[in-house]
């Protein structure tokens, strides 16, 4: 083991510059794809919003009297066990109209009052549902079915579903980027495995040096990687601070995951790329 | 120790052995010699099975190498210790480590293994060069590390491939008086050459190949 160990070390100072490079290639996708992470998780509580119940507004023909209003709240409320269905009063529904339009007053009252509808207000999972009341001959018209949560909550999922996707592309990129570094580590010393192979070097032997090379720079890059991701985090916490929102922060998990990434990705990158390079080369 | 069973090496159509049988005994000396394209070279590579057979099998210290898991096969290697005809010499590694590598992925602690090594070079007359990298030493003397790695790990067969191509007349004898110490102490050697020198220097069993068939089976000369 130790001797495995020493060689990877030989490995890495023989190829000190491109193992540099290897560590900061591999710090830059995982910086980003941590920071999209804290991102992620920073817009999550809004999706939540999404689900929230909404409130849809539903008129009632004006001529409909107490007992037809009640019957069709009561239908209503049986056809749809989810839904909340409560009736506005008449002197609520003046108030409420009237903080739009002052001049309302006047036509409520005296010898040709209008007659106002019923307003019934449907609290709803699912709003679009409500809309098919309008299709009923008492109903006079539904509200919007949208709302600011929902917009909201909507964007965030898509963001995070985003934000997600391009971790993953990113992390994928430093497999990949890994692996043909690793590749390419290979094959400049194919000479000297075929020889290791010849001389009764067992696989474990051969490929530890190159697990120990790619290992290194990959504790490293999940280092340098934790350091840039907090950073980009910080930067965006302090804009978003200043227009008063609640900051996103980069948990403390999320450096063990940089680092564990770390060594994964060259670990498996490395035992995939000799695996091939062995099969490769069956009768050395 | 070695068995050749019908074996049979084709590339790209060209036979190069044609259904070979052989036996030999644990510590019996063996020389192999023979035109160039004779066969020689490939009948070592089919022992310690850098090639596979076209047909037959191979058998080294009771097992059938060309069926052997890399693994297995990695430990039989252990026991075989081989002097390439190119030497492949590791560049990156000093002399000394070019022959301390193998004995420590056999298991030897740094000390000792660098002990043994120095000891094996010391014999080649190779121990005032044990600092420096392949590519600036000799011919003869890169040979030399190539035969002292084969030694280093005392391995139960050595099979060399032209081992003194590269040496001059003194230290060709030298080579074969250590190969003769060492099949002493119950080794065998099997060594692949043309210079019948050294066959007039070590009388022992001979094997002339010719056109990939064994013609002579005796001792030398024929």
């Amino acid at each position: 083991m130790r001797h495995i160990f020493e060689e990877g070390l030989a490995l890495l100072r023989r190829r000190g510059v491109v193992s540099v490079i290897l560590a900061m290639s591999l710090t830059v996708p995982m910086a980003l794809a941590g920071f999209t992470t804290s991102m992620g998780l920073w817009s999550r509580p809004l999706v939540a919003l999404e689900s929230h119940a909404t409130v849809v507004r539903v008129l009632l023909h004006p001529r409909m009297d107490v007992s037809q209003r009640q019957a069709w709240i009561a239908e209503q409320a049986r056809t749809h066990q989810d839904w909340r269905l409560s009736e506005i009063d008449r002197e609520t529904l003046e108030e409420r109209l009237q903080v739009w339009f002052p001049y309302l007053e006047d036509l409520l009252e005296g010898e040709h009052a209008i007659e106002l509808p019923t307003l019934v207000e449907v609290e709803a999972e699912d709003p679009e549902e409500v809309t098919a009341l309008a299709e009923g001959p008492t109903v006079i018209a539904v509200g919007p079915t949208s709302s600011i949560d929902r917009v909201l909550g909507l964007m965030a999922r898509t963001m995070t579903w985003l934000l997600g996707g391009i971790s993953v592309i990113l992390l994928v990129s430093a497999f990949l980027l890994a692996a043909t570094w690793i590749h390419l580590e290979v094959y400049r010393n194919a000479d000297e495995i075929t020889i290791m192979r010849l001389v009764g070097a067992t696989e474990s032997a051969i490929r530890g040096p190159f697990v120990v090379a790619a290992l290194i720079p990959g504790i490293f890059a999940g280092v340098a990687a934790s350091v840039g991701a907090w950073y980009l985090v910080r930067m965006v916490a302090v804009a978003v601070e200043a227009v008063g929102l609640s900051p996103p922060v980069f948990p403390l998990w999320l450096v063990a995951a940089e680092i564990g990434v770390g060594v994964i990705l060259p670990i498996v990158a490395a035992l995939v790329t000799m695996g091939r390079h062995a099969r490769a080369g069956e009768t050395d | 120790m070695i068995r050749l069973r019908n074996l049979t090496k084709t590339y790209d159509g060209r036979r190069i052995l044609r259904g070979i049988d052989l036996q030999v005994e644990a510590g019996e000396f063996l020389f192999l010699t023979g035109a160039s394209g004779a066969g020689k070279s490939t009948l070592l590579k089919l022992l310690y099975a850098a090639e596979r057979p076209t047909a037959g099998g191979v058998w080294v210290a009771g097992q059938r190498v060309d069926q052997l898991s890399r693994h297995k096969l990695a430990l039989l290697r252990r026991k075989v210790g081989v002097v390439f005809q190119d030497f492949k010499l590791l560049r990156h590694k000093t002399v000394l480590e070019n022959v301390t590598f193998v004995l420590r992925f056999q298991g030897l602690g740094a000390r000792d293994a660098h002990r043994r090594a120095y000891q094996v070079l010391k014999r080649l007359g190779l121990h005032h060069r044990q600092s420096a990298l392949p590519e600036v030493l000799s011919g003869g003397e890169q040979q030399r590390v190539a035969i002292a790695r084969a030694l280093a790990y005392q391995p139960r067969l050595i099979l060399a491939d032209e081992p003194t191509g590269n040496l001059d007349a003194d230290l060709a004898g030298e080579l074969l008086s250590l190969l003769c110490d060492i099949n002493y102490q119950g080794a065998t050697i099997m060594v692949a050459t043309h210079d019948h020198s050294l066959l007039e220097a070590m009388p022992a069993r001979t094997l002339i190949l010719n056109q990939g068939l064994i013609e002579y089976d005796g001792s030398w000369p024929p």
